[in-house]
């Protein structure tokens, strides 16, 4: 070889040890973008207490977890099983980080939907999420605090009332903060990329 | 009858067969359906959803107007939609039909239309198969089985 070649070698060799290092530091250390929308909380998330099947609970009983609040309603077939299911997935794709995030579904349906209903709806899509409900005074309480809109309008002979609802799931961090909103249809792929970086972060 | 007249007979009737058939395929709604399926849910949920894929492959504009099923106490037409706030309702479709337009693919899916199934008299556990019967104003009646399964993205 060439003196001339091996000097070309040479730099071609640097070139590309340059972009390696370089591709490298920017995925190390650049912002990490969430796919939820970020909010900047300066008092922490009001705490509630609501029934669930197996007594009071409280948001901070889970102070040290990530907790996912959901408010929906036991009989809606559509919207509300579409979010756990994905939920659902979420917790799949975060495999044993999965006990780290607690998923409370608060019921926006207080007159039809029993502790033990929400229960037994819940637990079918992972048997770690929690259903609670309360009086209409308390749910409406909890719901105003977090933004959550829901109002009941008439359905059919059948359905019976039916119960509009914000169907976006509200993240609370470890310190007890709203970290975190997924509107409604954010996929399991991008809430488990922004739970696993909160949970290692 | 002479011979002529039966050869001309013939003739007529041959050709209204064949112009009838010539316009059964050239016109009118031409419904296909595929993809259907149901949504696995628990017990306690008195309610459940179907989905699928209707095509009209037809000259003719047709509507989904109803259906029914054993599996379920009252079958309703409706679609998800986001109030004007912001949250998500659901509501019977507008005007009691989803237009299948001619032409054109309509589809039932998640957060959207669906054929909800009221007051269920079956497990919707996954591998379960439901008969349910659309109700189409023009194709009439089209059966089909459809099966509990989970959602597939
Ligand atoms: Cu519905």
């Amino acid at each position: 070889m060439s003196s001339g070649a091996k000097r070309g070698l040479g730099w071609a060799l640097g070139a590309l040890l340059l972009i390696v290092l370089g591709w490298w530091g920017w995925q190390r250390f650049r912002p990490y973008a969430f796919h939820g929308t970020v909010l900047q909380s300066a008092e922490p998330a009001p705490d509630f207490t609501l029934m669930s099947a197996d007594g009071p609970v409280s948001l901070s009983d889970f102070r040290g977890r990530i907790v996912m609040l959901y408010f929906g309603y036991t009989f809606c077939p559509d919207v509300c099983p579409t979010t756990l299911f994905e939920v659902q997935k979420t917790m799949e794709l975060l495999g044993e980080d999965a006990d780290q995030v607690q998923l409370i579904m608060i019921s926006v349906d207080p007159l039809r939907d029993t502790p033990e209903r929400l229960k037994e709806y819940v637990q079918y899509f992972h048997p770690s999420f929690i259903g609670v409900t309360g009086s209409e005074d308390e749910i409406a309480q909890v719901a105003t605090q977090y933004g959550i809109y829901y109002e009941k309008h008439e359905g059919t002979p059948a359905t019976g009332y039916l119960v509009d609802h914000t169907a976006t799931l509200t993240v609370v961090d470890r310190k007890g903060y709203v970290k975190l909103i997924f509107p409604y249809g954010t996929p399991a792929e991008d809430m488990a990329a922004d739970l696993k970086y909160l949970i290692e972060h | 009858m002479t011979r002529r007249n039966l050869w001309i007979g013939l003739a007529v009737a041959v050709l209204a067969a064949l112009s009838l058939t010539a316009c059964q395929k050239a016109q009118g709604p031409q419904i296909e359906i595929t993809d259907a399926w149901g949504r696995p849910s628990p017990k306690v949920a008195t309610a459940g959803a179907f989905y699928m894929t209707i095509r009209n492959t037809g000259t003719e504009d047709d509507a989904l107007i109803g259906a029914d099923s054993d599996a379920c106490g009252v079958v309703e037409l409706h679609e998800s939609f986001k109030t004007p706030e912001g949250a998500m309702g659901m509501r019977p479709v507008q005007g009691g039909k989803i237009v299948i337009p001619a032409g054109e693919t309509v589809e039932l899916k998640m957060g959207g239309l669906h054929i909800m199934c009221i007051d269920k008299q079956v497990d919707f556990t996954p591998g379960t198969k439901v008969r349910l019967v659309l109700h189409f104003e023009k194709s009439g009646d089209i059966p089909l089985e459809v099966e509990i399964r989970q959602p597939m993205k």
